[in-house]
């Protein structure tokens, strides 16, 4: 297996509603990232359609791999490896994004690896930082609310995770509540924004003992109170939800760094571009914050390929029988 | 048959014993409005099929997530589909009454285009308390658990 210094990854993610592809060098530079969005189809249904997005990625594929090679001025002939997401996601999209990799692998003769989606979003930091481990890495998206203990680049053990609905799940549910478009998270962001967090005292579920979040219940609190009040501002309902989500994934993280003696934090994951969030974050004293810019929080291809070129390297180079899937842990191969 | 939960515990432990007169093959079909305990029910339901309550977590984002119990388990949840064609686009009709257990939330979105033999609706009453209604299942075999 060839591991020379220079290296041109192409990488693809079609995990949920975002077509992505990106062509990276050396495992740091993003020579182009390529995020071609679905919003405007699923905001129809509040929500992604898994049929309509594997659907849009069949039709998008190509143009979004074209374009990607287009701006980084690579030619398929040039490029070291495909690096695409396996999983976890929604299994229709994850198959063209696979399928297509594969073609592309076996037709160019290119090494193909397989790369875990929620690897990508814990290293997502690393296009923009120095690697630090070990650290404490928190996923916070639509699909996940996970934390993480980071060891070293493949070495990750879950310390938390959701037992009901991900954070980002909670802001879409409570958006479609207050009658806001999809997604919902970043609406009541900027609502919250010219609203009083302490309006409402929604409750923090903060389980002692343990490092799993729970935001069912306050999703529930805030439908009751909607139905018992009618008169009270969107804004204040904003602020004092948002306010509640933050207090509960700050107070879990200072948790986590305090169990594990570990003082360096990562967020990844689309609620991480929340401007609320980011800003409590920096507030932090004696904590060492690394965020990545909001365009590497949401999904995007530039992470899988950072992992694949890491993996690359190392020789772990995926067969081209690998299948996506639904459901894999952090800790698991796609095989 | 109706119920009264006072607390999470409560719903869990009636889906458990609901799970318990479930074979491969059923379908539940379950309603009720947001935060009224569905996803508290099928919590309890798995446990009855050797699944972990914290394996399961909302299915509103994946809208199907298959679990590997003593029988496969189908956690479907309609929430974000509002149009039959959406429904259909899924698959969902393949998991009815398939070789395994579904319990599907949000059955009022299939606008009583299918049919379950036992149904469930859970009616949201003060901050602990949830009304549980269960129809389909044999109360003597319901008393005898």
């Amino acid at each position: 297996m060839k591991s020379d210094s220079n290296s041109l990854i192409l990488a693809i993610d079609t995990s949920c509603d975002d077509t992505s592809a990106a062509v990276i060098r050396d495992g740091r530079s993003v020579l182009s990232s390529i995020v071609y969005g679905q919003g405007e189809i699923h905001s129809l249904y509040g929500g992604v359609v898994p049929e309509a997005a594997s659907r849009r990625h069949t039709e998008m594929i190509w143009p979004t791999v074209k374009l990607a090679l287009e701006q980084s001025n690579t030619e398929f002939s040039q490029l070291s490896a495909i690096a695409v997401c396996c999983g976890p996601g929604l299994i229709g999209c994850l198959i063209v994004g696979t399928s297509f990799a594969k073609a592309m692998a076996y037709a160019s003769n290119l090494p193909l690896i397989g790369v875990n989606h929620l690897e990508g979003h814990i290293c997502s930091v690393f296009l923009t930082h120095e690697p630090v481990f070990p650290h404490i890495s928190l996923i916070v998206s639509g699909g996940h609310t996970s934390l993480y203990l980071a060891r070293a680049m493949g070495a990750y053990e879950e310390i938390g995770r959701t037992r009901d609905d991900a954070a980002g799940e909670a802001y879409d549910k409570v958006a479609k509540m207050l009658g806001l478009d999809y997604p919902g998270g970043p609406l009541i962001d900027k609502l919250a924004k010219n609203g009083n967090p302490k309006a409402v005292n929604f409750p923090r579920a903060l389980i002692k003992g343990t490092l799993d979040f729970s935001f069912s219940g306050l999703k529930t609190s805030v439908r009751n109170h909607l139905l018992l009040n009618s008169n009270i501002s969107t804004e204040d309902i904003c602020a004092s939800f948002q306010a509640a989500v933050i207090d509960t994934i700050i107070t879990k993280l200072l948790w986590a760094a305090e169990i594990h003696g570990i003082n360096t934090l990562t967020i990844s994951g689309g609620v991480a571009a929340n401007e609320g969030l980011r800003q409590r974050l920096l507030s932090l004293k004696n904590m060492r914050i690394l965020m990545p810019p909001k365009e590497h929080c949401t999904d995007n291809a530039a992470m899988i390929g950072l992992v694949g070129d890491y993996y690359f390297r190392q020789g772990a180079v995926s067969a081209l029988t690998l299948n996506p899937k639904a459901c894999l842990p952090l800790t698991a191969n796609c095989g | 048959m109706r119920l009264r939960s006072s607390s999470d515990r409560d719903t869990q432990y009636i889906g458990l014993k609901l799970g318990k007169l479930l074979s491969s093959g059923d379908t539940v079909f379950l309603t009720g409005g947001l935060g009224s305990g569905k996803t508290t029910l099928v919590k309890g339901i798995a446990g009855a099929f050797g699944i972990n309550e914290t394996d399961i977590t909302s299915a509103s984002f994946t809208i199907i997530a298959e679990h590997e119990g003593t029988v496969p388990f189908y956690h479907i949840d309609l929430y974000r589909l509002d149009d039959l064609n959406a429904i259909d686009d899924i698959g969902l009709y393949e998991y009815i009454g398939a070789d395994g257990v579904t319990i599907i939330e949000w059955a009022d979105k299939l606008q009583g285009t299918e049919i379950a033999i036992v149904t469930v609706d859970l009616e949201y009453i003060s901050e602990n308390e949830r009304e549980i209604t269960i129809e389909g299942v044999d109360e003597q075999s319901w008393n005898n658990l």
